[in-house]
């Protein structure tokens, strides 16, 4: 009938040392030990809610004790909760552990550290009703109403954050070690090209990615000399920007760095026949493809790849590699970034490059061979940067230089031809054009890069100005004919351009200034064919 | 029946003898009157009835048996009438329990009980677990609670048609027991027309032990719930009132520029914590701006004298409260106050209660170890420039007082109890702490002289509250020996005693003018008291549970109380009537605050959480249209979400800035 059975009140009879316990008694008892049971917890409960707690302690039931005038029940004084435990073997029935303790190990034992001292501290909960997001304040999730239910349902504070334990499978683990282990030592196998295709495309990749980034962080900063590992990281690090189901822009900050070291270092490889030209174009398209793709996200990206590669490109302690780095990482960034950054300062750049491209000034081979791979570079840069302007204005080559345009395609082939097949042979007599004539134009040049970065409603004066130009370098390239009918076509192109198209000087100047850079060369980017087509 | 009769016949020949004619006529219309309906003889339904009846006695089945049929009964009724019924259920069960546990069938008792118990869980679970206690017939003579409810009829409120209802039922299916039940406890009051909506039923949740009509006589009582006259707010609005048309202007030049210091208290208050301090007064003069004495908007309240000889107030003194008042935060449930947050580190569990001065400079913390601490934030801001880290590791700054062992703290310790320190409350001017402990004592100490005054001994039980008047010099206490006590600084014996509560009373509020006091018991009612004369003037029931925290309106009308359920009740205390609940909280509410000017309620509980609540509304709404119970009229305006830290106490500053404090506990 009780909660208390009649058994217990036996029990206990027996326990203090009475045998003869008429079973009516405990019958009579056991009601009244339960009601009594309930009356010291509920002034327990009382003394609970009066210590501001919502958790019963020992401490209330001996204050609850007290009030009744009864003594406290000695040893279970403990501030906080007791741990009850499960006894085995039985649904219901729990039990206090209570361990013996040696009283020489306690003796023995050294002195617990003093509890620290109760302190106050200060914070604003909330300044005008918000609240200020402090570590003090409990974290301020995002007002959803599934979370604020929550919260209100358990009645603790949800947003105590346990640290979060990042658990591989193994598979991934094994995957891992796989594909680092190829990379670093069988980066020319087919298996590679599996691993690569497998980063690019898989799916369940995603947990590693911080593993992949670190592992490609560590292994180019300790690899600068191992040439094909540095290639073979690269790829990986493209394979996992292709890959599309994962979520890499947390991490790109990790994995920047390694790329535009492969970009604009110093010396990739040891060998000289380490074809590092090729990773800088890798990491180039590499890093193009980056801004392209996360530049909206992220939106001083693009101006500090920027920054750190124009650092390296107009810096002339640097070597001809890390120039050549830098000019192609701004190059495949597209040709306004070409047109902004290199074309101002190519003047200049090709005043210091000149001469370590001339046989007789620059011994070293080596030294000229780079030389010459920058310049090609910077050739190419610019010509892309050309292309991109005569296509947006079609009309700019429209029906007026017809002709002279027919006449030219000619000339323009052969020495495209000529290019390619001798490149060494054909660069020095047109550099050497280049410049004399830079050496006329300098200050204009640099007049129009400044104008390159104003307001367009310069251009009248700069159409003035091209015309100078333009007369200017006619005597100067009188002596070659090459020179002297290019100038005059120039100078031809330009004036018209300064009579019909005003808005459109500036890209009819460019080619004009480029021309007289670059020569003949730089027309093999003029975008012929299309209006070739166009045309016929 | 002879015997009677016979009774009758000498009660007519006195009365004649005397010659008291209508006394006489009275009798003998009375004796044909009953003759009618006594005649059971010759009533065989009647007879059948009451040999029933008699037989019944003994059976404990016919309670069991009866109740659930009743309650089927009642499941099955029409929906209209369904929940009229459902009110009756409960009583019948626990009168039925009752009595059968009287009877000596206490293992029946037990099974019906336990049958049954789930209906009712959900209203009145914590009567249920006191009943539940019950196991024998001198449980029932013994148990408060228990005797309380035989002695007293419950009042039920039904309409005509569910009282028709209910009786053919009774009648028809002769449940005798049921209606011996009914009969006895039950006390309907029926009233013609529709019957009454779910939500006013609060009234039957309370069982307590007076009788109701008693409570509702008390609650008729007349109240001067006015403010004092002459206060200085009275000054204040006076004052303003002569404001020139250019200071007005100017104070609307101030209005605009709120934003702006809006804008830049915000800013501030997410810097650092080293110019913590400086802040705090940089916020204060931010909000402080965009107050503006708005004298004319507030609703004039009755001016009532004081009943009680008030302490004087020095002229500084008033000049630094004035200053306050003018430079006070109108706030509204569009300007929210600034919550500065007081955190109790490392108190092992150890803390009982906590209070903040009127001027937040102060913070107190009682202690289960018997002790009082004290500490001072003005100058916990001040040492190092320094960061929390700062303060709380840099105990060698020489401002901290050198306690008794030689270490040094950054509180002043105050001991003297000799048990676990229940509550504190500064006086008005912060010169003063009272503290209250379960060693039946309370004591008072200086804040000047950091040293114990008056020991005062009074109360038998523990006492679970003090608190000081608005004015000081007279405070409150409330204990476990079911009293409340007036007590005033100078005397060491109560000046009156407050008894009526049936449980514990638990907390202790005074009323804004000094007249009355409200207190808050473990019976689940509020009672307010006259201060004077000592007598009950309103019970307040409603609650479900043990009343925590009370709050009084700054304009006297209204009166806050939270629970241990988390539920809040904003009650008129004219009419005595609950205006409605207000619930969100899902553990105990240990403290409300009202703002100054009255119009936020701020609420701190054991779930972690601050809340504002709009009161406004219901303040402003006209006298006349007064309608209980529409429960959008309150609402809440914004929860604060504490980082595990239960809120044990809440001060609105006289400028409206709200201090906050709670002991940090990591295993909730």
């Amino acid at each position: 009938m009780s909660n208390v059975p009649k058994e217990a009140i036996e029990v206990i009879a027996q326990s203090i040392g009475i045998t003869n316990l008429s079973p009516d008694v405990a019958i009579a008892l056991a009601p009244d030990v339960e009601y009594r049971v309930r009356e010291i917890m509920q002034e327990a409960i009382k003394c609970m809610r009066h210590s501001r707690r919502t958790v019963l302690t020992a401490d209330d039931v001996d204050s609850a004790l007290n009030l009744r005038n009864m003594e406290p029940i000695y040893g279970f004084t403990s501030r906080d909760a007791l741990r009850f435990k499960r006894a085995a073997g039985h649904k219901d029935l729990f039990y206090i552990d209570d361990k013996d303790v040696e009283f020489k190990e306690v003796m023995e034992s050294p002195l617990s550290k003093a509890p620290i001292d109760t302190s106050v501290t200060s914070h604003w909960l909330a300044i005008e009703g918000i609240q200020p997001a402090i570590p003090e304040n409990a974290s301020v999730e995002a007002p959803s109403d599934g979370k604020k239910a929550e919260y209100k349902d358990d009645g603790t504070s949800v947003d105590v954050k346990l640290p979060v334990k990042h658990v591989l499978s193994r598979e991934l683990q094994l995957y891992f070690d796989k594909i680092a282990e190829i990379t670093m030592n069988r980066s020319f196998s087919v298996v590679f090209k599996q691993a690569l295709l497998s980063l690019a495309t898989d799916s369940g990749v995603h947990p590693l990615v911080p593993y992949f980034t670190y592992f490609i962080a560590d292994e180019v900063a300790r690899n600068l000399n191992n040439f094909p590992v540095l290639f073979a990281l690269m790829r990986v690090a493209r394979s996992l920007l292709q890959n599309e189901h994962i979520h890499i822009e947390p991490y790109l900050h990790q994995l920047m760095p390694s790329i535009i070291t492969c970009l604009v270092a110093k010396r990739l490889g040891n060998k000289f026949t380490d074809n590092h030209w090729e990773l800088r174009n890798f990491a180039a398209k590499l890093v193009a493809s980056i801004c392209k793709r996360f530049g909206h996200v992220y939106h001083n990206l693009q101006p500090r790849v920027t920054r750190t590669l124009l650092h390296a490109f107009l810096d002339p302690t640097k070597t001809f590699p890390q120039h050549y780095g830098a000019i192609q990482g701004l190059a495949a960034l597209g040709p306004s970034v070409v047109r902004l950054l290199i074309l101002p300062n190519l003047e200049a750049y090709l005043q210091l490059l000149e001469p370590e491209m001339a046989l007789e000034k620059q011994k070293n081979e080596i030294k000229r061979h780079e030389a010459r791979c920058v310049y090609g570079a910077l050739l190419r840069a610019a010509g892309l940067c050309m292309y991109d302007r005569l296509k947006m204005f079609p009309s700019l080559l429209a029906p007026p230089t017809r002709p002279i345009w027919k006449s030219n395609g000619k000339v323009a082939t052969t020495n495209k031809r000529k290019a390619s097949t001798d490149n060494l042979m054909q660069q020095p007599p047109a550099k050497k054009i280049a410049t004399e004539s830079a050496m006329g134009m300098m200050p204009i040049n640099s007049m129009q890069a400044d104008v390159q970065g104003a307001a367009s409603s310069f251009s009248n004066t700069v159409g003035g100005s091209n015309i100078g130009v333009s007369s200017m370098t006619r005597p100067l390239s009188n002596d070659n004919m090459l020179g002297r009918e290019v100038g005059g076509r120039v100078s031809k192109t330009s004036t018209v351009l300064a009579q019909a198209w005003k808005e459109d000087t500036d890209a009819g100047n460019l080619l004009a200034s480029l021309f007289e850079l670059f020569g003949e060369s730089m027309l093999s980017f003029t975008p012929n064919l299309s209006f070739h087509s166009s045309f016929d | 029946m002879e015997n009677m009769q016979a009774v009758n016949n000498f009660v007519a020949a006195y009365l004649k003898k005397k010659g008291f004619k209508e006394a006489e006529q009275l009798l003998e219309d009375l004796q044909n009157k009953e003759s009618a309906p006594i005649d059971f003889h010759n009533d065989p339904e009647l007879a059948k009835f009451i040999h029933r009846f008699s037989q019944s006695e003994d059976d404990v089945a016919r309670y069991q048996d009866g109740y659930s049929k009743l309650r089927s009964w009642t499941y099955s009724s029409l929906d209209l009438y369904k929940h009229e019924l459902l009110r009756v259920l409960y009583p019948v069960f626990i009168h039925s329990f009752m009595d059968m546990v009287a009877k000596g069938h206490l293992q029946e008792a037990r099974t019906f009980f336990n049958n049954f118990r789930e209906d009712h869980e959900l209203m009145h679970s914590r009567d249920l677990q006191k009943l539940e206690g019950v196991l024998s017939q001198s449980h029932l003579e013994e148990m408060e609670f228990a005797r309380s409810l035989r002695q007293s009829k419950v009042n039920i409120k039904i309409c005509q048609y569910s009282y028709d209802l209910l009786l053919q039922y009774l009648h028809k299916t002769q449940s005798t027991a049921m209606l011996g039940v009914i009969n006895e406890h039950i006390n309907f009051q029926v009233s013609s027309g529709q019957p009454s909506s779910i939500s006013d039923d609060a009234e039957v949740v309370t069982l307590i032990g007076s009788c109701q009509d008693t409570a509702n006589q008390i609650n008729q009582k007349e109240i001067h719930w006015g403010l004092l006259e002459d206060s200085l707010e009275e000054r204040l609005e006076k004052a303003g009132g002569l404001l020139s048309d250019s200071e007005k202007t100017e104070e609307e030049n101030k209005e605009g520029d709120a934003d702006d210091t809006k804008k830049r208290s915000v800013e501030s208050g997410k810097q650092g914590a080293s110019t913590k301090k400086l802040k705090k007064e940089k916020a204060l003069n931010a909000t402080a701006k965009s107050a503006r004495p708005e004298a004319s908007t507030t609703p004039a309240a009755p001016r009532v004298k004081a009943k009680l000889p008030l302490p004087l107030m020095s002229t500084e003194v008033e000049q630094s409260i004035l200053e306050d008042l003018r430079n006070r935060v109108q706030l509204s449930s569009v300007l929210l106050p600034s919550v500065s947050f007081y955190t109790f580190l490392n108190t092992h569990n150890g803390l009982n209660c906590s209070s903040i001065s009127h001027d937040g400079s102060l913070v107190a913390g009682g202690f289960s170890d018997s002790s009082l601490k004290v500490w001072d934030m003005a100058k916990l801001g001040q040492q190092g420039g320094s960061s929390i880290l700062q303060a709380e590791n840099d105990s060698t700054s020489s401002e901290h007082v050198v306690g008794p062992n030689g270490g040094k703290r950054s509180y002043t310790l105050f001991q003297g109890h000799s048990g676990p320190v229940h509550s504190a409350t500064f006086s008005p001017l912060g010169d003063f702490i009272l503290s209250s402990s379960a060693d039946t004592t309370i004591r008072l100490w200086s804040t000047k002289l950091n040293a114990n005054l008056v020991c005062y001994k009074g109360h038998n039980y523990p006492v679970w509250d003090v608190q000081f008047s608005p004015v000081g010099h007279y405070f409150a206490s409330a204990s476990h020996d079911r009293t409340a006590r007036i007590w005033s600084m100078d005397r060491i014996q109560p000046l009156r005693i407050m008894a009526g509560h049936l449980s514990d009373v638990d907390c202790v509020q005074w009323h804004a003018n000094c007249n009355y006091i409200a207190t808050g018991s473990s019976d689940k009612t509020v009672r307010l008291w006259d201060v004077q004369n000592g007598e009950c003037v309103r019970i307040f029931i409603g609650h479900r549970s043990m009343i925590l925290s009370l709050a009084m309106s700054p304009d006297g009308r209204y009166m806050a109380s939270g629970d241990e359920d988390g539920m809040i009740m904003m009650w008129d205390i004219s009419s005595g009537r609950c205006i409605t609940p207000l619930m969100g909280h899902t553990s105990c509410v240990w403290t409300v605050a009202f703002s100054c000017e009255g119009s936020l309620l701020a609420s701190g509980s054991a779930d972690c959480t601050v809340k504002l609540w709009d009161v406004t509304t219901s303040a402003k709404v006209p006298r006349n249209e007064e309608k209980s119970g529409n429960p959008n009229r309150l609402r809440l305006l914004k929860t604060l979400a504490t980082k595990s830290t239960p809120v044990y106490s809440l001060q609105f500053s006289r400028r409206n800035l709200l201090f906050a404090a709670g002991a940090l506990s990591k295993n909730l």
